[in-house]
C-alpha cells in the first residue's frame, strides 16, 4: 500500500492536469458543444431534419452539435426545455407548429413570443389518405358519403386535438359539417395510424405527405387531396383542397428558435450559419451507392428534396408574421364551441387510474388473506416469510443506515448542484464521499475518484455525446 | 434470386464492410452494456456517421449494432442486476442469482449462445417469409393489439416466482405509474400533483435503472459494514473469484445445454419472431412471453426467478429473434416494427431507397433487392461476429465481479446517475431513478417482484390507449371478440387469468372429498 501511496500523489496531479486539457473556456462563440433540443422521438420527420441540420451546423460552427430528443407531454416537454434554457446560445430549440397550439388548450404558457425565431426550415401541408381499395376517389365523393352517413367514418393521424386532427376538423367546418361527423380515433402518430388504415381499422388518415411516403409510393394508400395553397413539388399529381372547391389550407412548420435573452451577436452568428446551410453552401458526405466513386457531398437542400420534405424558409419579420397568422388560425379553431366539445374528454381521464387503484387495494387484501390462511396452515409461504425475516435481522446496522441515507442524499444533492459546479466536481464529490462512507481508505478513494471521473466524462460527454454540464467554472 | 444473393454476400463480405461490422459490433456491445443507453440510442447516435457510408454499409452498421447491444444488455443485467436494455428485464433476477452463486460466466455464455441462435432463427424467418408474414401483421387492428398487450402484461404477472398475487400487485403499480403525466388521449395531465416535470410522465429507463440497480446498491450498502468486519475472504464477492476456473470449463456444457433445449429454443424463437414483426411490440415483450411459456412447460418451474438457466436461455433467444423479424413490416410496408427500424427507415430514405413491397423484386431494381439480401447476410455475419466478441466481453465483465463491493457500489451509483440522465438530459429523471431505487428496495423487502413494474410502465400507456381506441370505434363489449386472431388472443388471456383459480378450486374440492 505504501508504494501505491507514494505513487498516488504525482498520479493524482497528472490525471487532474490531463483532465483539464480541453476544458479551457474562451469568450468567442461557440467554444463548446451546442445542444439541439428536439421535442419529438428519434426516427420521426422532425428528428431526421434536426439531425441533418445538426451535422451541417457542426461543420459550419466547428463545435459538436448534439441532438436531444426531449419527448412527451404532446411537445410541451421538448419546447419548454429549449425555450427556458440558459440564453447563452448553447441550447437551440427545434420548434414545431405545436408551439402555436399548446397555449390555446392551456397545456403551457409558452407561445411563439417567448423565443427568438431564428429561421423556419420547412412547411409540410396536411394531406388526406384513404386505402387504395376505398370507394372514394375525390374529395367531393368523400364529402358526399359523410353527408349521407354522418358519424360513421373514422379518421386518425395523431392524438386527439393534435395538429392533423385540427386540419381535419378545419376542413369539416369549412364544408359545414359537424366536427364529430368524422370520428377521430386518437393515436400516437402517423405510423401507427397508417398501419391501422391498411389493416382496415379506420377509413382515412390525415398526415403530411412525407410521413406517408413509403405506403403512397407502394400504392397501398391513395391521396385524396393536400391542404396546401398550391400543388406540392414532387407530389404534383395530388390535387389541393382548394382545387376541389374547399377553401382550406393547413401546414405544419419546423423552425429553429432561441431562448429569449440570447445575446444579439450569437443570434447573428447562428442566423448566418443557418442561412449558409439553407443556401446549400455547406455539404456533408452522403454515399448513395456502394462504390467509392459514389462518395458524394450532399447539401441540406439536396437532403430535404431527396427525403420529400418541403423547404420554404422564412426569417425575421416574415417569420414573425407567419407565426402570428398560424397562431390566430389555431386560436379560432381551438376556441370554437364545436372544437372545444371534441377536445373535452370523451371518457373520464381518472377512470383508468381509479380502477388500477381499486385493483391494487383488492390485491393487497387478497395477499393479506392468503397470508392469514397460510399462517394457519404453516405452508411454504410461512417458510418464505421466515427466510425473509432472517435476512432482515442480519441486515440493519447503524453504519448501514448511514450509508443508505448518504447514497440517497448524495444523489439528490448531486442533482441540485451539478449545473453550477459542473459534472467533474459534483460527480467527483459524490463518488469520493460514497467510497469513504463504504469504508475505502482515503487515498484509494481519492485515486479512484480522480481516475474514474475524467474517464467517465470523456466517455459520455466526448464519445457518446451526452450533454453533461460543464458548470459555471468551466470544470 | 441466387445472383442477387451472391451480390449481397459479396457486398457484405467486402473488406471495408467487414471492418464496419466489426467496429459496430464493438460499439454495440459497449453501448448495450451501459445501463440507460438503449439499442435505439446507440443507433440514433450513429445516424450522422451513416452519411459517410454506402447503403449496404449503413444497414450493416445498424443491424450489427442492434444485434450486439441487445445481447450486451444481458451483461450488466447478470453482473450487477441493472438491465442494459429493457429487453433484458424479464430474466434479470435469474441471471443475477447465478452471479451471486459465482456462476456469472456460465449464465452469460448461455445468454450469448442462445442470443446468437435466436438471432439466426429470426434472420431465417425474415428471409423466408417476410412478405407473407407482413400480410399477417397488417391484419392487426387496435383490438388485436389490445389483447396482445394484455397477454404480455399477464405473462409478466404469472411468472412471478413466489406469489402470483404479488406479481399482480407489482403489475398494477407499474400500470398506475404509467398513467402519470399527459397521455395520448387526454388534454389534461393526470396525477402530476402540481409538479410540472411530471407532465412527461415517468420514463421507464430511469425507473428501470432505479428499480433494479439502485435498489440492489441500497440493499448492499446496508449490509456492507458486516462484510468488512468479517474478513474479505468471507464476502460473496470473493466467493466468486475463487470459482472462475470452474466456471470457464462450462463452454462445452453450454453447447450441450443448447442442444438439450433445442425444442424450447425453437419455441422461443418462434414467439420472438411473431411478436417482433408486430409494429409496436418488440424484443422486450417477446422476452416476457417466451419466459412465461418456458416456465409453464418447464419440469423445474420453482427455479424460475431464482437462477434458472432454462428461463434465461429461452427469453434471451426470443428477444434476439424479435430483432430480425422487426425488419419485416419495415421493409415490406415502411412501417417500423420497433424504434430501431424506425431510424433505419429514415436512413434508407436518405439513401434514396423507399421500403415497400417492390423492394424484394429483383427484376424491378437489382440494387434494392441486393440491399434486402444484404440485411439477411449482415444479420448472419453479425451473429457470428458476436460469438468471439461476446466471449471477450464476458471475460472483461468478469473483472467487474472481482472488484470489492465497497469500491464497486459507488461506481454503480455513478453509472446509475449518468445512465438515467443520458436519455433525455434531465435531472428530474435522476430523481425519478433515485425514488424508484428506494421504492424498489422497500418492495423487495416485502417480497414483491420488480420486473412486472417495468413492463407495466412500458405497456401501460399503450394498453390504455388501445382500449380507448377500441371503445371509441365501437363501445360494445362484443367488438373485443370479433375476428379469429382477437378471439384466439382473448381466450389465451382469459385462460391465464382464471386457470390458476380453477385449478386451485379443483384441488380444494378433491382434498375435501378425500
Amino acid at each position: 500500500m505504501t508504494s501505491f501511496r507514494s505513487l498516488s500523489r504525482p498520479l493524482l496531479l497528472g490525471v487532474l492536469l490531463t483532465s483539464l486539457v480541453g476544458c479551457q473556456r474562451s469568450d468567442s462563440y461557440p467554444s463548446r458543444p451546442i445542444t439541439l433540443v428536439v421535442p419529438w422521438a428519434a426516427g420521426g420527420g422532425t428528428d431526421r431534419v434536426s439531425r441533418q441540420m445538426a451535422a451541417h451546423l457542426e461543420q459550419e460552427l466547428h463545435v459538436p452539435v448534439n441532438v436531444i430528443n426531449a419527448t412527451g407531454g404532446k411537445g410541451v416537454t421538448g419546447h419548454s426545455r429549449g425555450m427556458t434554457a440558459r440564453p447563452d446560445g448553447y441550447t437551440i430549440q427545434m420548434a414545431t407548429l405545436e408551439l402555436n397550439m399548446m397555449h390555446w388548450t392551456g397545456l403551457t404558457d409558452l407561445t411563439h413570443e417567448d423565443c427568438i425565431p431564428l429561421m423556419s426550415l420547412n412547411e409540410d401541408y396536411a394531406a388526406l389518405f384513404v386505402r387504395t381499395d376505398a370507394p372514394w376517389k375525390t374529395l367531393g365523393e368523400l364529402e358526399q358519403d359523410i353527408r349521407d352517413n354522418p358519424g360513421s367514418l373514422q379518421a386518425s393521424g395523431t392524438s386527439s386535438g393534435g395538429a392533423w386532427h385540427l386540419a381535419l376538423a378545419g376542413w369539416l367546418m369549412a364544408a359545414d359539417f359537424d366536427v364529430d361527423d368524422v370520428v377521430w380515433i386518437s393515436s400516437t402518430g402517423s405510423n401507427p395510424s397508417l398501419q391501422e388504415l391498411i389493416s382496415g381499422g379506420i377509413d382515412m388518415v390525415c398526415c403530411s405527405l412525407p410521413e406517408a411516403e413509403t405506403l403512397y409510393a407502394a400504392g397501398q394508400v391513395r391521396a385524396i387531396g393536400v391542404m396546401s395553397p398550391k400543388p406540392v413539388p414532387g407530389y404534383e399529381e395530388v390535387p389541393t383542397f382548394e382545387d376541389q372547391g374547399r377553401d382550406w389550407t393547413l401546414g405544419g412548420w419546423r423552425a429553429l428558435v432561441l431562448p429569449l435573452g440570447t445575446p444579439e451577436h450569437i443570434v447573428v452568428t447562428l442566423r448566418d450559419a443557418v442561412r449558409k446551410i439553407l443556401k446549400g453552401e455547406t455539404s456533408i458526405a452522403n454515399n448513395t451507392n456502394g462504390t467509392a466513386a459514389g462518395q458524394a457531398q450532399q447539401t441540406f437542400p439536396q437532403f430535404m428534396d431527396a427525403a420529400g420534405f418541403d423547404r420554404t424558409y422564412r426569417e425575421g419579420e416574415e417569420l414573425q408574421a407567419f407565426f402570428n397568422e398560424t397562431d390566430e388560425k389555431f386560436g379560432t379553431l381551438l376556441t370554437t364551441e364545436a372544437m372545444r366539445s371534441v377536445n373535452s374528454e370523451r371518457y373520464n381521464s381518472m377512470a383508468w387510474p381509479t380502477m388500477l387503484l381499486v385493483l391494487i387495494g383488492l390485491t393487497l387484501v387478497a395477499i393479506a388473506a392468503v397470508r392469514v390462511i397460510g399462517a394457519n396452515k404453516q405452508s411454504d409461504s410461512a417458510e418464505m416469510c421466515q427466510a425473509m425475516d432472517s435476512e432482515t435481522s442480519v441486515a440493519i446496522s447503524g453504519r448501514g443506515v448511514l450509508n443508505f441515507v448518504l447514497i440517497v442524499g448524495g444523489v439528490v444533492l448531486y442533482c441540485a448542484v451539478v449545473e453550477q459546479a459542473g459534472f467533474l466536481l459534483a460527480a467527483g464529490g459524490l463518488l469520493f464521499l460514497m467510497l469513504l462512507s463504504l469504508g475505502t481508505r482515503i487515498w484509494v478513494s481519492a485515486a479512484i475518484t480522480v481516475v474514474c471521473v475524467p474517464i467517465v466524462w470523456q466517455l459520455f460527454a466526448g464519445l457518446l455525446r451526452v450533454p453533461l454540464p460543464p458548470g459555471e467554472w468551466g470544470l | 434470386m441466387t445472383e442477387v444473393l451472391q451480390i449481397a454476400i459479396e457486398q457484405v463480405l467486402a473488406a471495408d464492410t467487414l471492418v464496419i461490422i466489426l467496429i459496430s459490433a464493438i460499439y454495440g456491445i459497449f453501448v448495450g452494456s451501459i445501463p440507460g443507453l438503449t439499442a435505439t440510442m446507440a443507433v440514433a447516435l450513429m445516424v450522422p456517421l451513416t452519411f459517410f457510408l454506402s447503403d449496404v454499409q449503413a444497414v450493416s452498421a445498424i443491424v450489427t449494432t442492434v444485434t450486439c447491444s441487445i445481447f450486451a444488455g444481458d451483461i450488466p443485467s447478470t453482473l450487477v442486476r441493472i438491465p442494459g436494455t429493457p429487453a433484458s428485464a424479464a430474466y434479470a433476477s435469474d441471471a443475477y442469482a447465478l452471479t451471486l452463486r459465482g456462476l456469472h460466466a456460465k449464465a452469460l455464455k448461455v445468454c450469448l449462445l442462445f442470443s446468437i441462435l435466436g438471432g439466426l432463427f429470426g434472420t431465417i424467418t425474415l428471409a423466408v417469409a417476410a412478405p407473407q408474414l407482413a400480410a399477417f401483421a397488417t391484419q392487426f387492428t387496435s383490438y388485436e393489439y389490445f389483447w396482445l398487450y394484455v397477454l404480455g402484461l399477464t405473462c409478466a404477472a404469472i411468472v412471478s416466482d413466489d406469489s402470483r398475487l404479488k406479481g399482480a400487485l407489482a403489475l398494477f403499480i407499474g400500470l398506475l405509474l404509467s398513467t402519470v403525466g399527459l397521455g395520448t388521449d387526454y388534454s389534461v395531465p393526470r396525477l402530476t400533483f402540481g409538479f410540472d416535470q411530471l407532465i412527461t410522465g415517468i420514463n421507464f429507463i430511469p425507473a428501470m435503472i432505479g428499480l433494479f440497480g439502485m435498489s440492489e446498491v441500497l440493499r448492499n450498502a446496508l449490509v456492507i459494514p458486516q462484510a468488512n468486519a468479517i474478513e474479505a475472504s468471507a464476502t460473496p464477492t470473493s466467493e466468486v473469484t475463487t470459482q472462475p476456473a470452474a466456471a470457464d470449463d462450462v463452454t462445452p456444457g453450454t453447447f450441450r445445454f443448447a442442444f438439450q433445449r433445442k425444442f424450447s429454443l425453437l419455441r422461443s424463437s418462434v414467439i420472438g419472431s411473431i411478436v417482433g414483426m408486430l409494429p409496436g411490440a418488440g424484443a422486450d415483450i417477446a422476452a416476457w412471453i417466451a419466459y412465461a411459456v418456458s416456465k409453464r412447460f418447464s419440469k423445474t418451474p420453482e427455479e424460475y426467478g431464482k437462477g434458472s438457466l432454462e428461463g434465461i436461455g429461452d427469453a434471451t433467444g426470443a428477444n434476439n429473434a424479435a430483432l430480425g423479424s422487426a425488419w419485416i413490416p419495415a421493409l415490406v410496408f415502411g412501417i417500423p416494427g420497433d424504434s430501431v427500424t424506425a431510424i433505419a427507415i429514415g436512413v434508407l430514405l436518405m439513401k434514396n431507397i423507399t421500403p415497400g413491397p417492390n423492394i424484394f423484386d429483383a427484376s424491378e431494381d437489382p440494387a434494392q433487392a441486393a440491399l434486402v439480401f444484404g440485411v439477411y447476410v449482415t444479420f448472419v455475419v453479425a451473429n457470428l461476429v458476436l460469438w468471439p466478441l461476446g466471449l471477450l466481453a464476458i471475460r472483461a465483465g468478469g473483472v467487474l465481479v472481482r472488484i470489492p463491493r465497497r469500491i464497486l457500489l459507488p461506481l454503480i451509483v455513478l453509472f446509475c446517475v449518468i445512465g438515467s440522465y443520458a436519455l433525455n438530459g434531465s435531472y428530474f429523471d435522476v430523481t425519478v431513478m433515485m425514488a424508484m431505487g428506494v421504492f424498489g428496495f422497500v418492495l423487495e423487502r416485502f417480497g414483491v417482484p420488480l420486473a412486472p413494474i417495468v413492463l407495466g410502465l412500458i405497456l401501460g400507456g399503450e394498453v390504455e390507449h388501445k382500449f380507448l381506441q377500441c371503445i371509441t370505434k365501437d363501445p360494445s363489449i362484443g367488438a373485443f371478440f370479433s375476428g379469429p386472431i382477437t378471439i384466439g388472443l382473448a381466450l389465451i388471456c382469459i385462460g391465464l387469468w382464471i386457470g390458476p383459480v380453477v385449478i386451485s378450486a379443483l384441488r380444494r374440492t378433491t382434498r375435501l372429498t378425500e
